[in-house]
């Protein structure tokens, strides 16, 4: 089963900073950033990056090298990365609201790091740091002496521009990289397929370490808007919401998490900053519709929200759905559409032939935006990228470990994770399907499926409620369950609790289910 | 007391009535949902505004109530 994106032709060097440079050739004059009151303008942003990106060729940090940049959300912060790319290097984002020690750990993994940018507020968190640690500053007088022009630097779509840590599956966390045409093609789709324009202002809300904001980062800068920043280091939806209603701001991407705490902000105060905006493009774990469902039926909201999929492995989004089209309440999850220009969805069985139409398969991912693979020790995890044969030609794809299908629409629905499912007396189970049966019925609110073990060490379900009014029977529950779930499915215990535990990054944790079950709870 | 006033936020939010003034957020298992709840509490039982950012450096009822009284 594959889904196949619209082809669209890239110009023949498709590279991120010349889109930038041909706004600022184009409107010198139009606001590049926003933040706490200040703009810079395209013209000056493009001087100083070019001057940053001169003083880093001048220091023979170029093709292969990679730059981290530890600083808060600033215009300096896109001077840094438009610098760096300019020069030909890679930039690897650090989040300053990590701890020192946590940082540390990662800085130590980047293979061919030349230099750390960070500023007096961000300096201090690096200890020990095993390059150079600079900041403009410090460079100021030497980058003042250099030409405001932009260096003649080849850079070719090939080029790795940027690599972002990502956890993965196992916790441990790896360095990934992409390349520019990758970067190129994903702005270039979204600013075709929706119509973003030089007026479709932006801002960040998330983190500077994670995948999705290198997107949010560049992608007004891609469209010759104008990209506005909090001044919080971390998510502050009292900040954001703020920004929202007092700036022309159209477009946010985040992670779904975040939009709830955005969309309960809004829903408690009665303001329409957001239902204003053109678009916010989310994802990045499963939908909770109910979080959505009245703000999204309020009259007069004109927000287009984008349920998204990808990796970081293969440059962030790789479908994109109109959560307009999707009726909540059914027994389908919500979609996460049509492929990217230039990108393929493969449905693929363990032996990596294709599945029937109809059927489960692991996502996997091909195309422009499938990227260069893990950089430095995790080498053996590049068998993640692999080739297959197709109509007879190599084709390199990503196994992502996800499960999907496509449904009757040809929109893919995201399942859960090859790798979470257990076999309990036989049968292959995704705790996540049971999650989702349990959340249809009536009077659960929330519910987490852990996967525990039995007194002779055979895995069972366990399951977790939280109720919406009074806690809810085991009798009834299970005999509710079996009426929609084979029996190998339907959990061996149920518990009532308060509320879902959640791990630090905001997803369940079934691990801290699992052990309470252990303990005897 | 700002600080009463504060902890009455917190122990609703955590639902619990064991909290004590240096008992620290994290520790009591406080993450962004439980956190965007009590910035707007804030506002609206204490007409006072705490950017997020001071919610990470000040994770304990004392430390907050005084960065609130301090801003005031």
């Amino acid at each position: 089963m594959i889904l196949q994106g619209k082809r669209v032709a890239l110009p023949p060097n498709p590279v991120v900073h010349r889109r930038f440079e041909e706004h600022a050739r184009a409107t010198p004059d139009a606001v590049a950033v926003f933040r706490a009151g200040e703009r810079t303008t395209y013209a000056e942003l493009d001087a100083r990056a070019n001057r940053f990106a001169r003083h880093l060729a001048a220091r023979g940090v170029g093709r292969g090298a990679k730059v981290g940049v530890c600083l808060d959300y600033s215009a300096d912060l896109l001077v840094a990365v438009l610098g760096t790319l300019k020069a030909g290097a890679a930039y690897v984002p650090f989040d300053p609201a990590y701890p020192p020690a946590r940082l540390r750990l990662l800085l130590d993994q980047v293979p061919g790091l030349a230099l750390i940018v960070a500023s007096p507020a961000t300096a201090g968190l690096i200890e020990r740091a095993p390059v150079e640690v600079t900041g403009f500053e410090e460079l100021s007088e030497r980058l003042a002496a250099l030409p405001a022009t932009a260096p003649a630097i080849e850079v070719t779509g090939d080029d790795l521009c940027y690599a972002v840590f990502t956890s993965g599956s196992t916790g441990t966390p790896k360095l990934t990289a992409v390349r520019h045409e990758g970067w190129f093609n994903l702005m270039n789709w979204l600013q075709l397929e929706y119509g973003l324009h030089q007026g479709s202002h932006n801002l960040v809300v998330s983190a500077f370490g994670f995948d999705l904001s290198q997107r949010a980062l560049m992608t007004a800068l891609f469209c010759g808007a104008t990209q506005y920043f909090t001044t919080s280091r971390n998510f502050d939806p009292m900040l954001a919401y703020r920004m929202l209603g007092e700036h022309p701001i159209r477009t946010v991407h985040c992670a779904s998490s975040t939009l709830y705490l955005l969309v309960d902000w809004e829903t408690a105060r009665g303001g329409d900053a957001l239902t204003r905006l053109d678009y916010v493009l989310f994802g990045g774990e499963a939908l909770k519709a109910e979080r959505l469902t009245d703000w999204a039926r309020r009259e007069g909201n004109t927000c287009t929200l984008l349920h998204q999929y990808g990796v970081a492995e293969c440059t962030d989004v790789a479908t994109s759905y109109d959560l307009a089209g999707y009726r909540p309440g059914g027994h389908e999850v919500a979609p996460v559409g049509r492929p990217a220009y230039n990108t393929a969805i493969h449905l693929l069985d363990e032996a990596l032939r294709g599945v029937a139409p109809g059927e489960q398969g692991e996502i996997c991912i091909s195309g422009t935006g499938v990227g260069a693979g893990y950089l430095g020790a995790a080498g053996p995890e590049n068998a993640k990228f692999t080739t297959v044969e197709a109509d007879g030609e190599p084709l390199r794809l990503y196994r992502t470990g996800d499960r999907g299908r496509v449904n009757a629409d040809g929109d893919l629905v995201v399942l859960g994770r090859i790798d979470a499912q257990v076999k309990v007396r036989g049968m292959r189970i995704d705790p996540a399907d049971v999650e989702r049966a349990l959340a249809r019925l009536a009077g659960v609110r929330e519910a987490a499926v852990a996967v525990t073990r039995t007194a002779a060490g055979e895995a069972e379900l366990s399951a977790f409620v939280v109720p919406a009014g009074a806690d809810l029977a085991e009798d009834d529950l299970r005999a509710r369950l079996l009426a929609d779930l084979p029996r190998n499915m339907v959990p061996a215990r149920f518990t009532n609790i308060p509320r879902i535990p959640l791990s630090p990054h905001g997803k369940v944790d079934r691990a801290a289910l699992a052990d309470a079950i252990a303990r005897g709870l | 007391m700002i600080a009463d006033g504060v902890r009455a936020i917190w122990c609703r939010e955590f639902e619990r009535d064991d909290i004590g003034p240096d008992d620290d957020f994290f520790a009591l298992g406080g993450q962004s949902l439980i956190m965007t709840k009590i910035q707007g509490a804030y506002i609206e039982e204490l007409g006072a505004e705490v950017p997020m950012d001071q919610m990470f450096l000040n994770p304990t009822i004392a430390s907050i109530s005084a960065y609130i009284e301090s801003s005031r």
